[in-house]
């Protein structure tokens, strides 16, 4: 009887069941898509994409006086043009850059349009390259086009500035030591992508954007794989069952007449 | 035709049919309280929120919500618990071998409100009826 009995994969080549294959396969195709979808979904990303952050855009259209720094614009590559006040130029100490621990310049520049931003413009080793990085800014200014990262301003506390250190960028504090009234102010500052001569470049990285993970969206993703396995194992079971019946309607005949054996 | 349940999985069959008369139930009542949470979020454009700054339980639009959403807890649950059902659907058509066109129609109970009600008495009764087709063969073979 079992020669008569077609074999699991002599019914799994029949047309209807390739058929249902290609089916089955098509809707796991499917659910392995919306899988996807959903995985994509469960990492939220709180800061701004890379890609946003790493073009040079205008500041105008990033950021405003007189309003802090928002989140999806932190760390902002931006560019604008500026006019530095020649007696405004402050040295910020203990500020680290790859090469260890050292000074930071940081100039007042007027933008065009009037407000003053903060503009963080170099690193020196010591002090005394930061003064001389200074006179020599006070004779030849920075250029006025300027490009840099438009960062949130530094918390004041953190400095012990009633014993004259500073080693933080806190432009409130900024506008208290400039010799030039702000016609308003950026609520952060920018760290200049080119230092000025005698100085070096302040490393600036860009941003690290904080991802959360979306549990349930991650449950639905392994739910719609689970489901993507289940639709190829359905294939399986349906030709099994057929496979199962014309063995069963054998066997039957078989018992019903045994001069079939 | 589907060749129906083997004999030595008739005690698997009944307990399965139990489990499925309550998971049908569970999916039943969550499916009528996802649709009335359908009218009150597309609707009247509120959501149902647990523990807000004013009571208990009280509407309130999406955005303001600031407790718990159980609209959306209501939206979760249903979606698992449809995913239950679906369990419950799968175990009993394998065991009784059905076709699979049952399968889909069981499956439609956690997606048509109130089918599932229908189904949680006639699914058992149909279930029932292949038992007894399955037993009355296996006697006619045995003699």
């Amino acid at each position: 009887m079992s020669d008569r009995a077609p074999s699991f994969w002599v019914i799994a080549r029949r047309p209807r069941w390739i058929g249902a294959l290609v089916l089955c396969l098509a809707i796991a195709g499917g659910f392995a898509a919306l899988g996807q979808w959903q995985l994509a979904r469960s990492f939220d990303a709180g800061a701004a994409p890379v890609e946003q952050t790493e073009t040079v855009r205008p500041l105008s259209a990033i950021g405003e006086p007189q309003r802090p720094v928002a989140a999806d614009t932190t760390g902002q590559l931006v560019r604008f043009e500026a006019e530095f006040v020649p007696d405004d130029y402050v040295v910020l100490s203990d500020r680290i850059n790859l090469s260890g621990p050292g000074f930071w310049v940081v100039g007042h520049a007027v933008v065009d349009d009037g407000p003053s931003m903060a503009v963080a413009l170099g690193w020196a080793a010591t002090a005394d390259d930061a003064a001389a990085a200074i006179a020599e800014l006070q004779q030849d200014p920075p250029p006025r086009a300027m490009e840099g990262r438009y960062l949130p301003t530094e918390s004041p506390q953190e400095t012990d500035f009633e014993n004259g250190q500073r080693s933080v960028l806190a432009v409130p504090e900024l506008i208290n030591l400039w010799s030039v009234t702000p016609d308003g102010v950026y609520g952060g500052y920018v760290l200049a992508a080119d230092a000025p001569a005698g100085l070096d470049e302040i490393d600036s990285p860009r941003p690290i954007s904080e991802v959360s993970l979306n549990l349930l969206n991650v449950f639905y993703a392994i739910e719609w794989v689970i489901f993507a396995g289940f639709a190829i194992f359905l294939w399986y079971r349906l030709v099994r069952d057929a496979w199962e019946e014309e063995t069963a309607e054998e066997a039957e005949e078989s018992l019903l007449d045994p001069a079939v054996e | 035709m589907p060749i129906g349940p083997r004999p030595a999985d008739i005690p698997r069959i009944r307990r399965a049919i139990s489990v499925y008369k309550v998971s049908s139930i569970i999916t039943g009542t969550f499916l009528l309280l996802l649709c009335a949470a359908m009218v009150t979020r597309y609707g009247f454009g509120v959501d149902l929120q647990l523990f807000g700054p004013y009571g208990f339980m009280y509407f309130e639009q999406k955005e303001l919500i600031t407790g718990i959403n159980f609209t959306t807890v209501v939206l979760i649950a249903h979606g698992w618990l449809y995913v239950l059902y679906l369990g419950t659907d799968f175990v009993l058509w394998r065991l009784i071998r059905w076709s699979f066109g049952r399968f889909l129609f069981i499956a439609l109970g956690g997606v048509i409100p109130l089918l599932s009600f229908f189904l949680e008495r006639r699914v058992p009764a149909q279930a029932e009826a292949a038992i007894t087709r399955a037993s009355a063969t296996a006697e006619r073979v045995t003699v």
